[in-house]
């Protein structure tokens, strides 16, 4: 691909395209919309060209609607903690703000900070704004329900439970949670993936991808010194168990009388086939989390500087609702030779770690 | 008449399986179990009904069987009915619990 013609271009189906324009789509959508905020006129005219183009092929918003919303970009953190008080009523009662001092006890400040975290964390890396790319604020919601074991984004924000206190500590304890949690927001606003099935895998992949990327950048973790474990520390003392998943080995998260063992394949040969947990979202899960482990690794150095920068680029500008793994591993094996180049070690390394866990790279039509 | 939840999902992704028999149960949600299961204005089936990029929350599956005659509700945190959810909630509390 000739990067300074332009000519060569990739669509979101994969397939190179002739294209005369000379910035185009190879450059990634948050890049463009940075370009709106801060470049010279020139520059805007020529981001807003791509960017209407790339809303075109996508087919996903009407441009108009974007144009509107892209006037009320905020470029500053913004963090709201509240209090469900052990109810399920949200948002809950307002505790904290942005820029306020620390109130609320340790949860309050855990999901405070630890969004902050993820929040800088996609700011510095990848230059993204905020979770919408346009600085939407960070809502959170600690102390949900009574003895709640669970986290989850409900569309608009975090929710976290404290726990039973048996099985499960609160759930601001990790860090990679509250990145786990932010990033199904990013998957939200990008490729949109469904919850259901393979797709629905990826979705949760992705949140454990960059919830263990937000640990080891705040760790400054290179790959091989990092635990690749999602939920590290959820556990009580009651439960054997590390963690609630293991991208390196998955599977060997927990063996407990309680809890049972970890279910999670990690190669396709284990793939399960169940109807419940929306198709095993978060099963399935451990074979996508592996392929990124195994790219990582290959690859050395900090994750989120190569492995990391693949994963992004493909969930923001290449996967789509319904992709499933084998698309997944097509598109990541693609962006890997977009960026290094054909047949690099990062391509290569792409390929093997996909190989590994069961899938074979297909050409692209 | 016996009740089962099975509830799956979270973040967690740890399945629980919850059983009770009516007798065990407060009058009140004994009434709502036989209500709901006779009450066909309750669907069966929405478990895929939830706000737009919503992630790691609770599905669940009720079976209520009485006799020979079977009610499956599948439905997520999202769209189950408040009787329903009432009495999962004394269920998932006062029931033995196991793991699938």
């Amino acid at each position: 691909m000739d990067f300074k013609s332009g000519f060569d271009v990739i669509n979101r189906e994969g397939q190179f395209v002739n294209h005369g324009n000379p910035i185009c789509l190879i450059i990634p959508e948050y890049m463009n919309k940075k370009i709106i905020e801060k470049g010279s006129k020139k520059q805007k005219e020529q981001a807003w060209k791509n960017l209407i183009l790339t809303e075109q092929l996508r087919g996903r918003r009407l441009v108009t609607g974007l144009m509107s919303s892209m006037f009320s970009v905020s470029n500053k953190l913004d963090r709201t903690i509240f209090d469900a008080k052990n109810a399920e009523n949200l948002p809950g009662t307002l505790i904290r703000h942005e820029g306020e001092k620390p109130k609320g006890g340790k949860t309050v400040s855990e999901a405070y900070d630890y969004s902050g975290s993820t929040y800088n964390f996609y700011k510095d890396i990848f230059e993204r704004n905020s979770i919408d790319t346009r600085g939407m604020k960070l809502d959170s919601t600690v102390h949900y329900g009574l003895d709640y074991n669970n986290a989850f984004w409900n569309g608009t924000q975090m929710v976290y439970g404290d726990g039973d206190g048996e099985i499960f500590q609160r759930f601001t304890k990790s860090i990679d949670v509250i990145g786990h949690e932010l990033t199904h927001g990013v998957t939200q606003y990008e490729a949109a993936l469904e919850y259901e099935g393979q797709a629905g895998a990826l979705n949760e992949s992705f949140s454990d991808v960059f919830g263990s990327l937000v640990k080891q950048y705040a760790l400054k973790q290179r790959a091989d010194k990092a635990d690749w474990l999602i939920g590290a520390g959820l556990f009580t003392n009651k439960i054997k168990g590390v963690a609630l998943r293991s991208m390196k080995e998955p599977g060997s998260a927990y063996n407990d009388p309680t809890i049972g063992k970890d279910p999670q394949p990690g190669h396709m040969r284990n793939y399960v086939n169940t109807s419940s947990d929306n198709g095993g979202v978060h099963i399935n899960s451990g074979i996508p989390n592996r392929a990124f482990y195994l790219t990582a690794i290959e690859l050395g150095g900090y994750a989120w500087q190569k492995a990391g920068k693949i994963w992004y680029i493909a969930l923001t500008e290449r996967l789509r609702e319904s992709s499933n793994f084998q698309k997944a591993a097509n598109i990541t094996y693609e962006v890997a030779g977009t960026i290094y180049g054909k047949s690099s070690h990062e391509q290569n390394a792409v390929k093997k770690a996909w190989d590994q866990v069961g899938i074979k790279i297909k050409a692209m039509k | 008449m016996k009740i089962k939840v099975e509830r799956s999902g979270g973040f967690a992704g740890i399945p629980i399986c919850n059983e009770i028999d009516a007798k065990d149960l407060p009058s009140g949600l004994a009434r709502t179990a036989k209500k709901i299961m006779e009450d066909k204005s309750v669907p069966s089936l929405s478990i895929k009904s939830s706000p737009r990029g919503a992630a790691d929350h609770y599905t669940y599956k009720i079976l209520i069987q009485d006799g020979r005659s079977q009610r499956v509700i599948e439905c997520n945190q999202y769209n189950i009915e408040n009787d329903l959810k009432s009495l999962v909630n004394y269920i998932e509390r006062n029931s033995k619990r196991r793991m699938n």
